[in-house]
């Protein structure tokens, strides 16, 4: 019989277990063993060789007794169970992430809207303004209209206009988050667990239950897929920035009778400032990395022309469209690399 | 002296085990198995087939459509690429005319089912709306949405070309475009849930075709000329037409087909009808089985079936299993 029953024999769990094996579909294994006219697989043999030994798993443990479910079971029992709380959730969450829709369809709006004679000048003039470089300026001039020319400018502009969204919210939410766990150590040990999960789990795992959540149709769940992933990098620096800042500075502070607020905005966040940035920055590229597998979910942008141009292997089109998402990232990187640098310099004169 | 050799032969090979009594040197082949349901459940049985029955040695390579063609155009391989949907694949034609392939037959005899469906809930509660005619007069009825296929689907240009010859947007409807097939099948499964209205492009045998159960819209009768013209976006001569059934098939290389002639006589009678595979789709969704246990259920319950595919051999081979 199965490995195991000797097992439940000694333990005394015959009666609780109520006989072997739940009546599961025939394996490959039973098959090839009637193909073959070899009885083994029908347990007659129970010397099964040592280095054989099947592990106590939930499969093997059921062949003994049918009292412990098999893994499909268990499988299906968290499937059961995100759907009998998936009401309750709804009720939550939607409200909640509702202002994210509001906020992505208006922002696609507006970006869509604006016609490209007004929106590259905004543009150049906005990364003029934050990195005061000649070089990065021209290189966001030339970059945009390269994709205005041939006729990607549409699609890099539903891109930038979701990674404005959801940079924004990322770092709305994640600058307090970080600065809340710099202050509680009980905080950060439970947020760095979260933030470990939220940057190694495959997306889909949780994406396709918020369709259940949430409406396929509603831009949030692509909103909500960028955020998860883009915010991990500005809540961790963040924490870290404001945690390097020099204990003697702090002391100092406290010696000037400073609140609580005023050490927080007059000395750490200034100190910590380069760090926040640089967090910022990697929001943006987290953001950016994200277009492909948002696009999956019915995202707008470049990532659509990406996901095209395999599909119906157009090479061209691929090539092309992922060339853009990476003009894209190098602009956003340097203009906010030189932003950052400008911050340095003014935190150390 | 030759009888006398083959029963020696089987002797042996009985005794070593199944994949020893090979009755040719049939070596490694290599077959695909796309990453739908019931691909690879037919993966799975020609798998066994092959193995048991005729002695090769199968290696299973994960793929889709276009880049199974591409690697065979390209290197050769895999030998065998099955459940392949000829409709949204340009380059099939080009490489059948062009003799890089064989096909050898209609894996799914009655071919895969395209086309606008809606919950089964909805229809019987709104008779009117299996029409089209009856959606657009009634697009609240309907949900007012209609689920288009992702970009770089084939069926999107279709839908595109119905929408235009009959105004379907104009109707009250709004087209939201998927982004890939996974987010399609979850919300089918989440309106379901919630009993609420669905309408939009699906495809049958599909696991959730199986699963749930939906009614198909009438596009009215299929007209050849409408449907490739609403297949090219830059046709303006768009019409009315309903999809036809959708070619399955299952192609091999020419030198396979040289090499194998055994195994390419059986994989060219290996077909299920739609009705066999919704019903092992349907059995592996009720007892939560993989694709290889829903293989194990054909063949050891389908005995009959299977058995006119394999030669006098291979039966021989497989007479254990055969009832």
């Amino acid at each position: 019989m199965a490995t195991y029953d000797g097992l439940f024999e000694t333990l005394g769990l015959e009666t609780w277990c109520g006989g072997g094996a739940t009546d599961g579909p025939m394996t490959m294994a039973e098959l090839l063993a009637r193909a073959n006219n070899t009885p083994a697989a029908e347990g007659a043999d129970p010397s099964v060789p040592l280095l054989q030994t099947p592990f106590p798993s939930l499969d093997a443990l059921n062949r003994s007794c049918a009292a412990i479910p098999r893994s499909r079971d268990m499988t299906e029992a968290v499937e059961n169970g995100f759907l009998s709380v998936k009401d309750g959730l709804k009720t939550i969450l939607d409200p909640i992430t509702q202002p994210l829709s509001w906020m992505l369809d208006l922002s696609l709006e507006i970006f869509q809207d604006i016609p490209w004679f007004i929106m590259i000048p905004i543009l150049v003039a906005a990364t003029w303004f934050a990195a005061r470089r000649i070089g990065v300026t021209l290189f966001v001039l030339v970059s945009f209209l390269f994709m205005a020319f041939i006729d990607y400018y549409d699609d890099a502009i539903r891109t930038l206009s979701i990674i404005f969204v959801c940079t924004i919210v990322s770092v709305v939410l994640g600058i307090p988050i970080g600065i809340a766990m710099s202050r509680s150590n009980a905080l950060q040990r439970t947020v760095i667990p979260i933030l470990d999960i939220l940057q190694t789990l495959p997306t889909f795992v949780y994406l396709i239950p918020l369709i259940y959540l949430f409406s396929v149709t509603e831009s949030k769940i692509y909103g909500i897929a960028i955020i998860l992933y883009a915010i991990v990098p500005v809540i961790r620096l963040t924490d870290l920035g404001i945690r390097l800042v020099d204990r003697d500075v702090i002391e100092a502070a406290d010696a000037f009778g400073m609140s609580q607020r005023q050490k927080l905005w007059g000395v750490q966040i200034p100190l910590a400032l380069p760090n926040i940035m640089a967090g910022v920055n990697q929001t943006i590229m987290m953001s950016l990395a994200m277009v492909v597998i948002a696009s999956l979910i019915s995202a707008p942008g470049l990532g659509v022309k990406v996901l095209a141009g395999i599909r119906n292997l157009e090479l061209g089109v691929g090539f092309v469209a992922g060339f853009c998402i990476v003009l894209l990232a190098v602009l956003l990187d340097r203009s906010t690399k030189a932003a950052l640098s400008r911050i340095d310099a003014s935190v150390r004169s | 002296m030759k009888p006398l050799l083959t029963t020696a032969a089987l002797v042996a090979g009985t005794a070593l085990g199944g994949a020893a009594f090979a009755q040719q040197d049939c070596g490694e082949v290599t077959i695909t198995e796309m990453n739908w349901a019931s691909a690879a459940v037919v993966t799975s049985v020609a798998d066994f087939l092959m193995t048991q029955g005729y002695g090769c040695d199968v290696r299973v390579v994960p793929s889709s459509n276009v880049p199974a063609l591409v690697s065979v155009a390209e290197t050769g391989e895999p030998d065998i690429v099955t459940e392949l949907w000829t409709n949204g694949t340009p380059i099939y034609e080009e490489m059948n005319a062009e003799g890089s392939i064989t096909t050898l037959t209609d894996v799914l005899s009655d071919g895969g089912v395209d086309g606008w469906w809606i919950p089964k809930y909805l229809a019987d509660a709104h008779p009117e709306l299996t029409t089209i005619e009856g959606l657009m007069a009634n697009p609240e009825l309907a949900g007012g949405r209609f689920h288009q296929c992702p970009e770089g689907w084939g069926c999107k240009n279709i839908n595109n070309g119905i929408f235009r010859a009959t105004g379907f947007a104009d109707a009250g409807f709004e087209i939201f475009q998927h982004g890939s097939g996974e987010t399609m099948a979850t919300s089918i499964a989440s309106a379901y849930e919630n009993e609420e209205p669905w309408l939009g492009y699906y495809w049958a045998p599909t696991s959730i075709l199986g699963q749930y159960e939906m009614v198909q819209v009438d596009l009215g009768p299929y007209n050849a000329e409408a449907h490739a013209c609403n297949a090219d976006p830059d046709c303006d001569d768009v019409g009315m037409s309903s999809f036809p059934p959708a070619p399955v098939k299952t192609v091999v290389t020419p030198e396979f087909v040289e090499t194998h002639p055994e195994v390419t006589d059986m994989l060219s009678k290996l077909a299920f009808t739609n009705e066999q595979m919704n019903g092992l789709l349907a059995w592996q969704e009720e007892n939560n089985a993989s694709a290889d246990e829903t293989a194990v259920y054909f063949l050891s319950n389908n005995s009959d079936v299977w058995s006119q595919w394999v030669d006098d051999a291979a039966r021989e081979n497989l007479s254990a299993l055969i009832q």
